[in-house]
């Protein structure tokens, strides 16, 4: 092949374009400096429905009629009441562990703690409610905010240790969400465990200790995932830290060199980030389960990397983004009951879709190009 | 003479810009052609088609009268094309070997990694002897200076074979002394039957060195002629269109004020071998002069602007003492911005622009914590673009068709002015200029070097360091040379330029 590219061409000056057999076109591949919003959207679009088809494909094959998946993902899912509250319930959390991905992911901080910090912070409320600490009507409050201080914390020496002494936040990190896993198993084995029926879970909240319903069956915990998540888009997108963050996510060097804070700036966004988990871990145990448990946060570490990742970092689109994976879950559920198509399904089309999101990445960044050709197109 | 290297009719554009138009070129075997253009005029990339790294969108390319297509470097390499870029391309942490292992063409016969390493390095000394350079093979290469750097990937490409040799801007950052013998080196290589060209904006160069010249403006060829047929005044005119004086030296209006900034017995931790990269700068600035910084780049010079700027780093010792603000060491960077340290580092997109973000975005950075551009929860957007368009009128940073666009679409010379734009906004007490007209044309260049006079005419102690002797010259009050982490010297203006050059050598 290279060498018919460099075969001599005979035909000097002015030669027209010569027809080239496909198979020995060669094209090059070039960075691309910028794309237009409207083809970076377009291109965004084919890649889902790409990710789409081929999730679609591989559940006709497992058996769920080609006419009934329409039905199934749109009809059922969202026109649904019953339904449509499952995916609110389910989204509340997921919203929330999206945004405290995003935020740490935008001061290039690689938080891949989120579970052990949303296990801290359903801790952190259980322990309130277990010492019953202050008064009834003060008692979800300060669950609220003990979920958003051991949240803080948990994620606080990572921070600490990247900035101050340049260990590596992804090991420690992932590390930590261990610890945190097995300090959970001690509670709830141990000192925590129900005496009620000695099941591995911790008593029952009261009922003033639970995120209270709004009405029509949906609680409240997805009104505070909307509220966290405008709180992160007016950071991000208005105030001036988002500015920072900006720059931080750019180049650091920049930065710096700018008079940007950079490590307030990242120890803000990465404190944020663990606070946002921990909240996560609250609306997890006082809003859905209604104690803690012992493996109530497992996936939601993975979901909110991708959540992120698919929103790139913007909270408005990490909401969406969460409300649709939470949709897919409730979906997947459906399938099982009604198609029996396993549940990990529900994982191989989210990991379809993120796989063929990032591909797309590929097409912005890049293009191709002829090679050799020797008039413009 | 046969044509070793021609390329006619090359039309390349970048995202819908376009940088060629219709650019010929055609350079003979046995001959150095000099390439000359302002920034901006299509040189570079037009080199880099003849390289293999860009595919033209229309023309010819023809080695030995034969028409050729590049896929890629390696392409071009097939064809005995070998470029020297700008910003070198070596793995820095790997040896000179190593290195130049990596782009060797394979050997014919099966040979292990030590054989081969062993092969390459006595190639080197070989080659290096002829040339008369001296490399040592298994120096890593981020130990040697910027001069020793170059002649390894003049080596590099030689070694792989090159006959056609593409030099960009390769006396840029050398000492007087140094460029004259690469240029000498490079004409003998052509002597020997090589064809070399050599893309250059200084006319010094071209009219001592090169057998004949090609001007290129705004992306096509205006001329083809021997300099020696020209004058200097007449190159320049074909170049920027239109002839721009020369500035020679203007000295300070009035005396110099009362002392600005004194750096006292700044040092760096030493090395395992005992070297600092600062190794007791003592240096004092006064209001209202500029105090050029000669020396050859590598000195340090890098880490004195950083330690004044309070980049991450190594922590240094001594003392940085702003006049009324006490000492700067105990400030963070973003404190220090705040009193008035204007800065254009050397490194446009490493530490002055985030490439990645808009143009506005770019500008207001450096104002917005003085709360112009909103309270801490709110930025004001509106005023943001305001100031930006105002300020692009102003310094004619061109290219910008919306503030929204990415600071990286600019040319070197435009994204330049807008970190002037940015960092003489606000009147600053100290600028710190490191190489502020790098790669930038005469036209360009003149406009940094007078805002760098207002600025001092305003009151501001300025701080240029450059490895560009001529420039120095031109604009300092004051010279001081910097070799190995001190100040080695100091001379008033006017200044034997001789006197300088060899300060600048001297190691000791």
């Amino acid at each position: 092949m290279a060498e018919a590219a460099l075969a001599p061409d005979t035909a000097r000056g002015a030669a027209p374009h010569r027809a080239q057999p496909l198979a020995r076109r060669r094209y090059a591949l070039e960075i691309r400096q910028h794309m237009a919003w409207r083809w970076q959207a377009l291109i965004l679009a084919a890649a889902l429905a790409a990710g789409f088809a081929i999730s679609a494909a591989i559940l006709v094959a497992a058996g769920v009629p080609a006419d009934e998946l329409a039905n199934e993902f749109v009809t059922q899912t969202f026109l649904d009441g019953q339904n449509f509250r499952a995916v609110l319930f389910q989204a509340a959390p997921m919203i929330l562990v999206g945004l405290a991905g995003s935020l740490a992911f935008r001061a290039r901080f690689w938080n891949l703690g989120l579970e052990g910090q949303m296990i801290w912070g359903a801790i952190g409320a259980t322990a309130v409610s277990i010492w019953q600490l202050g008064p009834e009507p003060l008692r979800l409050p300060l669950m609220f905010a003990a979920a958003i201080g051991c949240g803080l914390l948990w994620v606080l020496g990572p921070a600490w240790l990247k900035l101050r002494l340049g260990v590596n936040e992804i090991i420690s990190t992932l590390m930590l969400n261990y610890m945190a896993a097995n300090f959970l198993l001690h509670l709830v084995y141990g000192a925590w465990k129900d005496p009620k029926d000695s099941f591995p879970y911790s008593p029952q909240f009261r009922v003033f200790e639970r995120l209270p319903e709004l009405g029509a069956g949906i609680g409240s915990a997805i009104l505070l995932a909307g509220i966290v998540a405008l709180l992160a888009w007016w950071l991000v997108g208005v105030s001036r830290a988002g500015l920072y963050l900006r720059f931080v996510d750019a180049n650091p060097r920049v930065a710096h060199a700018n008079g940007v804070p950079v490590r307030r700036t990242i120890y803000g966004a990465v404190l944020l980030s663990g606070a946002m988990a921990g909240l996560a871990g609250f609306a997890v145990a006082a809003g859905q389960e209604g104690r803690l448990t012992q493996a109530f946060y497992q996936g939601y570490g993975f979901s909110g990397i991708l959540i992120a990742f698919l929103a790139r970092n913007n909270p408005l689109a990490a909401t969406v983004v969460a409300l649709l994976v939470a949709a897919l879950f409730v979906t997947g559920r459906s399938l099982q009951v009604f198609y029996q198509v396993p549940f990990s399904m529900v994982q191989l089309i989210q990991a379809i879709i993120v796989v063929c999101v990032a591909s797309s990445d590929f097409f912005i960044r890049h293009r191709l190009r002829r090679v050799g050709t020797e008039t413009a197109p | 003479m046969p044509n070793a290297l021609e390329l006619t009719g090359i039309r390349k554009s970048f995202d819908g810009f376009a940088a060629l138009t219709d650019a010929h070129f055609a350079a003979r075997w046995g001959e150095v052609h000099a390439l000359l253009g302002e920034n901006g005029a299509g040189k570079s990339s037009l080199m880099n088609i003849a390289a293999g790294l860009y595919a033209p969108e229309a023309g010819q390319l023809l080695v030995d009268d034969n028409a050729v297509r590049f896929a890629g470097p390696r392409d071009a390499a097939r064809q005995r094309i070998g470029m020297v870029h700008q910003h070198f391309k070596l793995v820095r942490p790997f040896t000179v070997a190593q290195n130049i292992l990596l782009t060797a063409p394979p050997s014919a016969e099966f040979r292990s990694h030590g054989e081969r390493l062993r092969d390459i390095a006595r190639d080197i000394r070989n080659k290096a002897s002829a040339l008369g350079f001296d490399i040592d093979p298994m120096r890593r290469v981020d130990t040697l200076s910027i001069a020793e750097q170059q002649r390894v990937e003049i080596l590099k490409v030689l070694l792989a074979g090159a006959r056609i040799l593409i030099l960009d801007e390769p006396t840029a950052v050398l000492t007087d002394q140094e460029a004259a013998r690469l240029l000498q080196t490079v004409q003998g290589l052509a002597r020997g039957g090589a064809a070399v060209v050599l893309v250059t904006h200084k006319m010094a160069d071209v009219k001592t060195y090169a057998d004949r010249v090609t001007v290129m403006r705004g992306g096509r060829t205006v001329a083809t002629l021997r300099p020696q047929d020209a004058s200097v005044a007449e190159l320049v005119k074909l170049t920027v269109g239109e002839a721009v004086a020369a500035s020679a030296f203007r000295p300070a209006p009035s005396a110099r004020g009362a002392v600005r900034l004194s750096v006292r017995g700044l040092r760096t931790p030493a090395s395992p071998e005992g070297r600092r990269v600062l190794d007791g700068v003592d240096l004092v600035l006064h209001a209202g002069e500029i105090y050029g910084l000669a020396g050859v780049g590598g000195n340090g010079q890098g880490e004195l602007a950083g330690a004044i700027l309070g980049l991450p780093g190594e922590a240094v010792e001594g003392e940085i003492r702003l006049e009324g603000q006490g000492d700067l060491k105990t400030m963070a960077a973003s404190a220090r911005r705040g009193l008035g340290i204007a800065a254009i580092p050397a490194d446009r997109y490493g530490l002055a622009l985030a490439g990645g973000l808009s143009v506005a975005e770019n500008y207001a950075i450096g104002r917005v914590h003085t709360g112009r551009y909103g309270p801490v929860w709110r930025l004001r957007r509106g005023r943001i673009q305001a100031d930006t368009q105002e300020a692009v009128r102003a310094f004619d940073v061109q290219g910008v068709r919306s503030v929204a666009q990415k600071a990286a679409l600019l040319s070197g010379g435009n994204a330049q002015k807008l970190v002037l734009a940015r960092e003489f906004g606000k009147s600053p007490a100290l600028v710190l200029a490191h190489s502020p007209s790098r790669g930038l044309d005469v036209r360009a260049s003149a406009e940094v070097h007078a805002r760098l006079r207002a600025a001092r005419d305003g009151g501001a102690a300025v701080l240029l360091i450059s490895e560009d002797l001529d420039e120095v010259l031109q604009l300092a009050d004051r010279v001081g040379v910097m070799t190995r982490g001190r100040i080695a010297g100091e001379f008033a203006q006017p200044a034997d330029r001789q006197a300088i050059g060899q300060a600048m050598v001297d190691h000791g």
